[in-house]
């Protein structure tokens, strides 16, 4: 619970994402430009998947001229059923993409069954 | 101020009225979606950016998360600024099944008119994680300087 309460403090926003699943596999790709590795935290906890990306001000003294960008970190929650197998899920930042891969648990694939 | 004609506004029929309908979800979507038209007559899409001045040099910072370094490019012409590039995602079995699909994928392109005093051979450019930083340096008299007052 302080953990949330600590994410919730800081100012953030939610990143795009995109969710596909292709036989078995949940490839969920987040968008978030400015977040290195280390500043990257994914965690699991009970049926709760929690992304937060910190980015941190990298411009120097001056004044903006245009600002667009938005200026904050990236949260994002996902809840994951018993479907998706805890112990499977890959991790991937490129190029400010993040990308889960998480599993289907074999006992919930679709099953095909043989007439004999 | 003009004095104008009331008119009644609804539609001669309704078919009028759900193209009115359908133009007004559309231009709601696109407000969500990021990325603005780059203009009226350009399809492609224009990524946010950031422009800072310093005391001798401009940084334009781009947000381009999956854009990989071959498929962008920069260009400075005079005191434009372009920066263009695709933005591609692999596309796997036709059997995938697509949950969301908040994020775009397509060509972009933003121009940016810089100020004249621009020193267009001292341009660098780093994309790192996703955001593309450009630096341009400032002619040596467009540089602010500091000077130093002698008391008597």
């Amino acid at each position: 619970m302080d953990q949330n309460k600590e994410l919730t403090e800081r100012r953030t926003i939610v990143p795009y994402c995109s969710i596909v699943e292709d036989e078995g596999l949940v490839t969920v790709k987040i968008e978030m430009p400015g977040v290195s590795k280390d500043a990257l935290e994914v965690k699991v906890e009970g049926n709760e998947l929690a992304v937060f990306g910190e980015r941190r001000a990298e411009n120097p003294v001056g004044t903006y001229l245009v600002r667009e960008r938005r200026a904050a970190s990236f949260r994002k929650t996902f809840t994951i059923d018993d479907t998706i197998a805890r112990d499977k899920i890959d991790a991937s930042l490129v190029d400010g993409i993040l990308t889960l891969k998480l599993h289907v648990t074999e006992a919930a694939k679709p099953r095909r069954i043989e007439i004999g | 101020m003009d004095l104008m004609k009331w008119t009644n506004p609804a539609p001669r029929d309704l078919w009028e009225a759900f193209d009115g309908l359908r133009g007004d979800m559309d231009r709601a979507l696109d407000f969500f979606h990021g990325p603005e038209a780059a203009g009226i007559f350009d399809q492609t899409t224009a990524p946010a950016i950031d422009v800072i001045e310093t005391a001798d040099e401009y940084i334009v910072v781009a947000d381009l998360p999956g854009v990989d370094k071959r498929d962008l490019n920069v260009t400075v012409t005079g005191s434009i600024l372009a920066i263009q590039g695709d933005k591609r995602e692999e596309h796997k079995t036709e059997k995938r099944k697509v949950f969301r699909k908040e994020t775009w994928v397509g060509s972009f392109k933003r121009t940016i008119d810089l100020p004249e005093q621009i020193d267009s051979s001292k341009i660098s450019a780093e994309l790192k994680d996703g955001v593309l930083a450009i630096r341009i340096g400032k002619r040596e008299e467009a540089k602010t300087k500091l000077i130093n007052v002698q008391a008597n």
